[in-house]
């Protein structure tokens, strides 16, 4: 279980309202959080070789997937306040190795690694629930909190601002007709669904992994069917309590390591003028032009138009990762993609 | 007036054209005899016939690297505390990288630049000005490097063209800016020119499918076309040997401009002189003397300070522009003489006699049958529009490039340029007050003359056509050809969309594209038609976007409006099929697959392949 810090909720709690600017600070914060991990996804998912390791690289593409989502509920709520998501920003992306925004030094250290059991339990530790559903216990400290509990801590300070927090007409929403699942938000009501969503995709329900919303299981037991080795499936008539519902019995999910590009873990800084600095350098400069992008689609471009355009960003940068983490041109130079901000391209 | 203007800028860098080369060889079209090593890197002189140097190219054009050099005002280089000189030339901060899309695996030769945003921007990348490159093709790809490397790698070859739709930011600091802003509002385009050499197609290199890229913006101004020069054109001869074109005067076909308002001449010899070497150093050919007739107009040093072969910096500075002041009976010499510049002994290229030019502003085209393509053909003496001048338009496919049935490739390609019938248009058109003879091509269904085994196997799309405009008075053309000078046409088959789609309608379009573009597959498996529902999103969107848009699929451009409907109707309805009838592969010919000889070395690279298999070669 990551834990974040308590001070980032100081605002939040306590026996008087939380005051606007807070929770806008708060909701930066999680807009921030939810894209810090999808680097460290991208980087195992497309560190694998699809065709040797169908399961597991479906299994993190969903999980993925559904972060933009989070990034996107996030940025609604955010807007729906009259906030405006800062995403075109150099330290809008993490350091990695690093913690993730605004957790605690000591606590998870997220690497970009290519796919392995070990970067699993990271993965795991990410997306750990606070009362994962195999019981297991997680020693709470005073100035630390989950990552659900900080969505509840934001969930509660919406509710205690009202409804007259929020702007009319409803400002800068990315809708469900441009991102699947998404909610617009307009009032205390929608976003808190919007938060909810967050935190069950995420962890799922306090007696089930059932997500909410969405078909498939909250990220944390996705996951575990790495590390089971099986895919997760009800047990019929299973007994009364949730362990009694669900069993990782299904299809073997097993890692084939012959099927994971030998990339570097934190890859980087790669020097001057060679294959890797031009691979680099060109995903990085996409993966800038996504940014600024978004940072758009965030805060009044949010048309189809926009979202194409971000979209044929994210499936650039899919491309140029699968290719350049596999060797292509040169089967003997791996790149592994550092994920940083760069807004000029330099010659080779 | 255009980027060869007293108002101007000029830029160096690199570039990148992360083309795909698997449909280098027509006979990869064929879906019946494809085989999966088709996908795989090149060995030893493409022994066994295979994918090319770079089978797994995405088709990425982009700008890396590219600073201003210099600017000038009227008359004047900027100061040198002007911002502009701190600036970056560079594509896109807000979308994908541009496509280099060729327009037929027949007509390679005249590959096309997609979905470029152009932008001046400060040295941390924030724009100053941002605009759309109007799609075009690349003009007088020649032998340039004359050391060091042949056929795609020695190459040079350069593009002109517009930007439009300019966007330009608020309180530009550097006064050239603000003037050429100024001086585009009339058109709201800029003139954009850059010459490209020294490709790197060493796949273990970082300089991989880069090379360098020198070029000039400056105004456009109303009335001029878009991707020509109306100014005194030299004519380069070509010499017996080389590959895609070498001048026999050493100086390859390049434009120049009279201003009398400046008195003064621009020379664009950018693409003009040679390299000792690949993106290298300018050969030295001695100073470069320019006259009219007796008259010497002046002289561009090779050696000295600045000299073009001696200032390493020269080429970068300058873009191969240079400006040569004149006086007032120097340009009354120049105006109906015909120009010469010459160098060292042998070193020389002229005007024709007569001064007279003519070719087509737009000189690719993609069209279906029922359209009707107008296209622009500007007729020139002495840099003057020449109004009321007959210009005769005929067939050639001369420079097309068929396969011939031989190493490397895999089956002879299928005939070009057939049937005529298809294609219409008058023998001859006169040119209008503006020296505009408007070529009007009207389009039939063309068949499916390249499909392959004798017309039963899924091929090529549609035909590819030349057609070559000439002055009528055949006195009037008095010079040398350039043999680029045509105007290439893809016109597509007639195909009448099924009701209801199904995936057999559309598979052999999708097992092509899968077998063409193995890139592909880091996405889907266009040929597995579960595979292409799971991601019939993304391919609606793909597919439905304008071609103009750098993500539109396919890259290739290739695709017809009536197939193209095709697949998105399926995609809309995925319905499953319920009998697959795959059409049965067909034996490849024994000696293709032969792993073993050692073919005759041959010029590198798929554009120099195209230009070796040039029907005009061949019959050579």
């Amino acid at each position: 279980m990551i834990r974040v810090q308590r001070s980032l909720t100081a605002g939040l709690t306590g026996p008087r309202a939380a005051p606007k600017t807070a929770v806008l600070q708060a909701l930066q914060w999680a807009v921030e959080l939810e894209h810090a991990t999808i680097a460290p996804y991208l980087y195992g998912l497309y560190s694998l070789d699809r065709s040797k390791n169908t399961m597991i690289a479906a299994i993190i593409e969903s999980v993925v997937v559904e972060e933009m989502l989070h990034m996107t509920l996030a940025s609604n709520v955010l807007n729906a306040l009259g906030g405006s998501p800062v995403i075109d920003k150099p330290d809008f992306i993490p350091t990695y190795p690093g913690p993730l925004p605004g957790c605690v030094q000591s606590g998870l250290t997220v690497h970009l690694a290519p796919f392995s059991m070990e970067q699993l339990e990271t993965f795991l530790q990410i997306e750990e629930p606070q009362r994962p559903l195999d019981f297991k216990t997680a020693a709470a400290v005073d100035d630390e909190m989950t990552i659900g509990e900080f969505y509840t801590a934001i969930s509660q300070a919406i509710g205690a601002l009202g409804d007259g927090a929020f702007v009319a007409p409803p400002s800068n929403q990315v809708g469900p007709d441009l991102m699947g699942g998404s909610v617009v938000v307009t009032d205390v009501a929608s976003a808190q669904q919007a938060i909810q969503i967050i935190i069950d995709q995420g962890e799922g329900t306090a007696t089930s992994p059932l997500e909410v919303e969405g078909q498939g299981y909250a990220h944390y037991y996705r996951f575990m069917q790495i590390k089971k080795g099986h895919m997760l499936v009800p047990i019929p008539n299973g007994g009364p309590n949730p362990e009694d519902k669900y069993t990782y019995a299904g299809a073997p999910v097993v890692l084939d390591k012959s099927g994971v590009y030998a990339v570097a873990t934190d890859p980087g800084p790669y020097a001057p003028g060679t294959v890797h600095a031009f691979a680099n350098d060109n995903f990085n400069y996409t993966y800038t032009n996504l940014l600024r992008v978004l940072h758009a689609l965030f805060n009044g471009e949010a048309n189809q138009a926009q979202f194409n355009t971000a979209i044929g960003l994210m499936m650039s940068l899919k491309g140029q990762a699968k290719a350049m983490m596999a060797g292509i041109p040169d089967p003997g130079a791996l790149t592994g993609p550092t994920f940083q901000y760069q807004p000029v391209n330099p010659s080779v | 007036m255009s980027y060869l203007d007293p108002l101007r800028l000029h830029f160096a860098g690199q570039f990148q054209a992360n083309v795909s080369t698997v449909n280098n060889d027509p006979g990869h079209f064929d879906n019946a005899t494809f085989l999966q090593h088709y996908q795989k890197r090149q060995g030893p002189r493409m022994r066994p016939p295979n994918g090319w140097f770079n089978p797994e190219g995405d088709a990425a054009f982009r700008l890396l690297g590219c600073t201003v050099t210099s600017a000038w005002l009227p008359a004047r280089a900027v100061d040198s505390s002007d911002a502009v000189l701190e600036c970056i030339v560079a594509d896109s901060d807000s979308a994908v990288a541009a496509k280099l899309v060729d327009l037929d695996s027949e007509q390679q030769l005249v590959s096309e630049i997609w979905g470029l945003e152009v932008r001046i921007a400060d040295a941390n990348g924030n724009t100053l000005m941002a605009g759309n490159y109007k799609p075009a093709a690349f003009m007088d790809i020649w032998d340039r490097a004359t050391g060091g490397g042949n056929g795609d790698v020695g190459a040079g070859s350069a593009y002109h063209s517009v930007l439009s739709d300019l966007r330009w930011a608020d309180n530009l600091a550097s006064p050239f800016l603000q003037q050429l802003k100024t001086a585009s509002e009339a058109t709201g385009m800029l003139s954009i020119k850059f010459n490209i050499d020294g490709f790197n197609m060493d796949f273990s290199s970082p300089d991989f499918m880069v090379g360098r890229v020198v070029g000039s913006i400056g105004p456009q101004h109303p009335g001029a076309p878009q991707h020509l020069i109306i100014g005194r054109q030299f004519m380069a001869v070509a010499a017996a040997h080389g590959n895609f074109f070498t001048p026999q005067g050493g100086i390859n076909f390049f434009p120049a401009l009279i201003d009398t308002k400046q008195s003064s001449i621009y020379l664009d010899l950018g693409n003009a002189l040679s390299t000792t070497a690949p993106g290298e150093a300018l050969n030295n050919l001695g100073d470069l003397t320019l006259s009219a007739g007796a008259t010497s107009l002046g002289t561009i040093a090779a050696t000295g300070s600045d000299g073009y072969a001696s200032d390493a910096a020269w080429y970068r500075q300058t873009a191969g522009v240079v400006a040569l002041a004149l006086s007032a009976a120097q340009c009354k010499a120049a105006k109906r003489t015909p120009l010469t510049l010459t160098g060292n002994t042998g070193i020389e290229i002229a005007e024709w006699p007569n001064g007279a030019f003519v070719r087509a502003d737009t000189y690719v085209y993609r069209a279906s049958p029922g359209d009707a393509v107008e296209v622009a053909v500007y007729a020139t003496q002495f840099g003057e529009r020449l109004s009321g001048s007959a210009v005769a338009f005929s067939f050639d496919s001369g420079q097309l490039q068929p396969t011939p049935d031989e190493h490397p490739y895999v089956q002879a390609g299928p005939p070009v340029a057939a049937p005529t019938s298809a294609v219409q248009f008058a023998e001859e058109v006169t040119t209008d007050a503006h020296g505009i003879a408007t070529l009007v091509l009207t389009l039939s269904d063309p068949g499916t003359p390249r499909w392959f085994n004798t017309g039963t196997d899924y091929g090529i799309d549609g035909q590819v056509y030349g057609i070559r405009p000439t002055f009528k008075d055949a006195s009037m053309n008095a010079g040398p050809e350039n043999q680029w000078n045509f105007i290439s046409l893809l016109l597509w088959s007639g195909f009448n969309v099924p009701d209801p789609v199904t995936w057999n309608d559309i598979q052999p379009i999708m097992q092509q594209y899968a077998n063409l573009y193995p890139a592909m597959l880091r996405f889907l498996n266009m040929a597995d038609e579960d595979s292409v529902r799971t991601h019939a999103g993304i391919m609606k969107l793909a597919f439905g976007l304008p071609v103009s848009d750098p993500n539109s699929m396919p890259v290739t451009r290739d695709l017809s409006p009536a197939k193209r409907a095709a697949m998105l109707e399926w995609l809309d309805n995925p319905v499953k099929s319920t009998v697959s009838t795959p059409r049965p592969k067909r034996p490849v010919a024994a000696a293709q697959q032969a792993d073993s000889g050692v073919p005759p070395a041959a010029p590198q690279g798929g554009k120099a392949a195209a230009a070796a298999r040039r029907l005009i070669v061949q019959k050579r």
